[in-house]
């Protein structure tokens, strides 16, 4: 064996401290293929009361907010009640962003190198970027609010792990920004979200979600979302919203319309 | 890791999926009315209209099935608008653009609009040889 000197030494550790910084190939897991999320498109499965799926009269969830952010998701229920509470999706042009990218309808990919990792969604469609590289958020005055946040991970074993800010739903529903669910759950610009996302098994991923919220929650709010493994050789497809959108957003009622064949709203719209 | 599946198992497979799919196309996969435009639509309420399909619109955001349907004799039948799901996901269910083809005869079953407007969001169809699309039982 040759002897290695301190130059080679010095070399060696250099290069696992670089290496450091990002997974190598070989440990990452295997998360190919198409997936699907469980269940409908309530956020908060565990805490939904009522019957039916996020636009069904009633519905709600029970995140730990404050009494001033409670208030503004009872008036978010009460709009969706009445079909007066808008869906950033009807109005085709953002994205869903985070964490409502993780709560959709119609495939998932994950695409795993060791710098980062990205989770696609074929409904909106939607791109997520967590930056594995070892890079911290940028500092609070080089951040502002997006769709999707700033996320910055690492991994534990065969866990990614990843912590997100700088979302926009504060705002929600004006100034454009998105939304948690369509039962109109926000959360203020503060929101901290730390997500565990790992393959459970082959068929099934799991993401598990602390979000904390400082301005909006009373407490840390769990939430599980598992998406299971659809067959081998399924197609994913282009998604464009403005194909053939018949359900727009009455900008006058604030009603979302449903258009009838020649283009005009059918009804009126209650 | 990948697993080996006997050949005569994988030929099997690909049998049962044909029948599947040409015989009941019976989607067995979460309620698709979860994320329509919803409210408008009385999901208490499930209406059954008889009629021939004028067009199949295989869209996103959501496929549109519109339906002359006959509700006064010598009248002129009505058009409805049926609200489905993306097209990317009914054809992983083995619906496709033939599925309702132009002039084919069919009974739907859809929640109405809540306002009386000749519109609903699908549940179910039956044709004339008895094959049924959704969750007709």
């Amino acid at each position: 064996m040759k002897r290695c000197g301190i130059a080679c030494v010095v070399l060696l550790l250099a290069a696992a401290v670089v290496g450091a910084q990002s997974q190598s190939h070989d440990a990452l897991p295997d998360w190919s293929g198409v997936w699907q999320m469980n269940g409908g498109t309530v956020f908060d499965r565990a805490t939904a009361k009522g019957e039916g799926g996020a636009l069904s009269r009633g519905v709600r969830e029970q995140p730990p907010y404050n009494a001033e952010w409670e208030a503004i998701y009872q008036r978010n229920l009460k709009l969706r009640d009445e079909n007066r509470l808008p869906d950033p999706i009807n109005t085709c042009g953002t994205p869903a962003g985070f964490p409502r990218l993780m709560n959709v309808p119609d495939t998932y990919e994950f695409v795993v190198r060791p710098e980062q990792t990205w989770i696609l969604t074929e409904n909106g469609p939607n791109v997520m970027r967590i930056y594995t590289d070892g890079r911290p958020h940028p500092a609070p005055e080089d951040r502002w609010p997006t769709y999707t946040g700033d996320s910055v991970g690492h991994w534990e074993g065969d866990t990614l792990v990843f912590d997100t800010v700088s979302t926009r739903m504060s705002h929600y529903p004006e100034s454009g920004d998105t939304v948690l669910d369509r039962t109109g759950l926000v959360l203020s610009d503060a929101a901290h979200i730390v997500t565990r996302l790992r393959k459970v098994n082959d068929d099934t991923l799991e993401a598990r979600m602390v979000i904390e919220d400082a301005k909006a929650l009373t407490a840390p709010w769990n939430v599980i979302k598992t998406y299971r493994k659809l067959p081998k050789g399924t197609r994913v497809y282009d998604y464009a919203c403005a194909e053939n959108n018949r359900n727009p957003v009455d900008a006058a009622t604030g009603k979302t319309l449903i258009l009838g064949p020649d283009g005009k709203p059918l009804g009126n719209g209650k | 890791m990948r697993s080996i599946e006997p050949s005569i198992v994988r030929a099997a497979r690909h049998v049962i999926v044909g029948v599947v799919v040409t015989s009941t196309l019976l989607t067995s996969s979460p309620p698709l009315v979860a994320h329509h435009a919803g409210t408008m639509f009385n999901e208490d309420e499930t209406k059954q209209l008889v009629g021939t399909i004028k067009e199949f619109q295989f869209t996103n955001p959501h496929s549109w099935i519109q339906v002359l349907v006959q509700t006064t004799p010598g009248a002129p039948p009505q058009e409805w608008s049926i609200e489905w799901g993306s097209p990317n996901q009914l054809s992983r269910q083995g619906v496709r653009p033939a599925t309702f083809a132009f002039g084919t005869k069919v009974t739907m079953r859809v929640h109405p609009m809540r306002d009386g407007s000749p519109a609903g969001s699908f549940i179910a169809a039956k044709f004339d040889d008895g094959k049924t699309v959704g969750r007709w039982e």
